[in-house]
């Protein structure tokens, strides 16, 4: 098994959770009653934080999602043409 | 309290606003089509869209009519957790273009249902098509007795008349343009209702008194005092861990099954600009979604403070009341243009869904033989047929049929998405386990909701209206099914000896970009037996009372 495979798994369900993560904070909030109502930034914790992670954190994750998964398929392409080239 | 019923006061405006940019949507679509030179590129646009275009686009397929009307009515009625509700939307395409959208985009599919029928066969891929036309005509449908009431309101017409001439005017567009026409409409449309609800919202806060209007997606914390004062259980949570859990099956799953937004994935030019659409869809998604919490936030605001009742019959109508307090009248009329746009972009992408499983997943599975020609003709009246049928729906709908939008999300989460999902990541998935978990999943999340048969529910309330309380047993049970019943038929050489499922195997490496195939890739039963387990947890939590 090589090490572009393991590694699309690993990115699969690793960026699963991150994105899960971003959008259902709401969890976290009822999970943990202390959590809330803290002001920040003149907002209560349980509304700015899942609007803040639902928006901004979230498109950073993508961007990262997306340079990594733009790497691993250069990397998948480059295994193909190694494994071809050792064919011929 | 008094409430006063709202009118629209001056109509001429806002008919020469939407009639404007009808004539600019005709226009595109016409224009954009001329490269469609068969009909693969009908369908698909030539996988040509940029990806900042695509992420208008897609952005613009999730913006529905709801954005400026429905919303804030929900807000209203469940103040924060609606936001919860709604933030996880734009995880959407970021997870379909992860889990499924560029190994199919690297196969060349039209429909996600044209991947289950290459992985799982045609009997699966026709159940899969029933459910998944059901949900787009659901969907459309709601879109479509939207539009048909703001033409009501803007022309002072009959619901009839406004729902066969708006609905003609829609179905034209979208049949010329094809998914090229589709797609550069649908950029085009994100812009126009981006501005129209962003910046006229600056606007209203501004006259409220808030000192962020000029960025209305995130400042209003200078509100929120009065808001507590006014409305102390705003910010409260209201709703137990289950409420929040359900959210995953229900919206993010059932997201991740809706044709219409896979498919604009597969119209990238490369599976670069692919991603980079996902990136600039969480954007544009980011800045109107926040924007709608203002917005419901503000309507809130207004309600509690201004002394001045809204009609519970009008709450869905806060974007427009608002505006119409705030802002000049012409400003009223771009909003409206707005909304507009924000329906039309959902049922284009609806019809181009519904019209490409009927001309691509049906009729060329069983006539495969067809002319290219024929085939875009067949195209043309796939579209314009299923925007016919969902017109003559509307004009008297059934009650099953317009049940919550949300319902239909949901439905999609507990059928389609699994399939796929463990189709492209798991080659143990096979047909006999497909087409069980498919059919038995669908059919009990129907017959658990309120709307058919009220003596058999699961939960109640809005929860089980929404599809929430359904999809939390019925999408684990989805999962456990298609593993269990796939493992154990693998095991069956009778079974397995009817069809070449080495093919499958052989797709599944394909799609995932590998030029050579291996048996031990996306092949874990270890996998298979944590994922049944894992679900059938979730299902048993599910029927458990309480929670909530």
């Amino acid at each position: 098994m090589n090490s572009a495979y393991k590694k699309e798994i690993r990115y699969t369900l690793i960026f699963s959770a991150l994105l899960l993560i971003c959008g259902h904070l709401g969890l976290m909030f009822v999970a943990f009653p202390g959590l809330q109502n803290h002001m920040i930034f003149g907002f209560p914790s349980q509304y700015i934080i899942p609007i803040t992670f639902g928006w901004l954190v979230l498109m950073a994750v993508v961007g990262i999602q997306a340079k990594l998964t733009n790497d691993l398929d250069d990397e998948i392409e480059a295994l193909n043409a190694e494994s071809s080239e050792s064919i011929e | 309290m008094e409430h006063e019923k709202w009118v629209l006061e001056d109509p001429v405006l806002g008919m020469v606003f939407v009639g404007a940019s009808f004539v600019i949507f005709y226009l595109i679509g016409w224009y954009s089509q001329r490269a469609a030179k068969s009909s693969t590129d009908y369908w698909t646009a030539g996988r040509s869209i940029g990806s900042i275009t695509n992420g208008l686009g897609m952005a613009s397929s999730y913006m529905s009519l709801a954005t400026f009307m429905g919303v804030t009515a929900l807000i209203l009625k469940l103040k924060v957790p609606f936001v919860y509700m709604w933030i996880q939307f734009a995880l959407s395409i970021p997870l379909i273009t992860l889990w499924y959208g560029t190994p199919l985009r690297r196969m060349g599919a039209f429909t996600p249902a044209h991947f289950v029928r290459e992985r799982y066969g045609v009997r699966t891929s026709y159940v899969t098509v029933f459910f998944m036309i059901l949900i787009m005509v659901m969907y459309a449908l709601g879109q479509m007795i939207g539009v048909a009431k703001v033409f009501e309101m803007l022309f002072g017409i009959n619901y009839n008349l406004a729902l066969i001439c708006g609905g003609a005017l829609i179905v034209g567009y979208v049949t010329i343009g094809g998914m090229y026409g589709t797609s550069y409409n649908a950029a085009f449309q994100m812009i126009l209702m981006g501005v129209a609800f962003v910046v006229p919202l600056g606007a209203i806060m501004k006259a409220m008194g808030g000192t962020g209007w000029w960025f209305p997606p995130l400042f209003y914390s200078d509100m929120v005092p009065a808001m507590l004062e006014a409305v102390p259980d705003f910010f409260d949570m209201k709703y137990g861990f289950k409420w929040y859990l359900s959210l995953i099956p229900c919206f993010t799953l059932g997201a991740m099954g809706l044709p219409h937004l896979g498919m604009r994935v597969y119209t990238s030019a490369n599976l670069k600009s692919a991603r980079g659409a996902m990136v600039w869809f969480t954007f544009f998604c980011g800045i109107v979604f926040c924007s709608t919490y203002t917005m419901g936030f503000s309507g809130v605001y207004f309600q509690a403070t201004s002394g001045s009742a809204i009609a519970p019959t009008d709450f869905d109508k806060i974007t427009l009341i608002l505006n119409s307090v705030y802002n000049p009248a012409w400003v009223l009329a771009f909003v409206i243009a707005g909304a507009i746009a924000a329906g039309l972009s959902t049922i284009s992408a609806n019809l181009m869904a519904i019209g490409a499983m009927i001309a691509q997943d049906i009729i060329a599975t069983i006539k495969p033989d067809l002319s290219d020609k024929t085939m875009k003709v067949i195209g043309y009246l796939a579209i314009a047929g299923g925007g016919a049928t969902s017109i003559l729906i509307a004009l008297n709908p059934p009650d099953f049929l317009v049940v919550s939008i949300l319902w239909a999300f949901g439905l999609a989460g507990v059928t389609v998405a699994p399939l796929v999902m463990l189709g492209v990541w798991w080659k143990p998935a096979n047909r006999y386990g497909a087409t069980v978990a498919c059919l038995v999943s669908g059919v009990t999340y129907i017959v658990v909701a309120p709307y058919f048969f009220p003596s058999i529910v699961v939960g109640g309330g809005l929860e089980a209206k929404v599809g929430m309380t359904g999809s939390l047993l019925c999408a684990p049970l989805c999962f456990f099914l298609l593993t269990t019943v796939s493992m154990i038929t693998n095991n069956i050489p009778a079974l397995m000896n009817r069809y070449d499922y080495k093919k499958d195997h052989v797709l599944i490496d394909k799609i995932h970009g590998w030029s050579d195939y291996s048996e031990e890739r996306y092949n874990s039963n270890t996998a298979g037996i944590i994922v049944a387990a894992v679900s059938l947890f979730f299902c048993i939590y599910a029927v458990l009372p309480g929670g909530w």
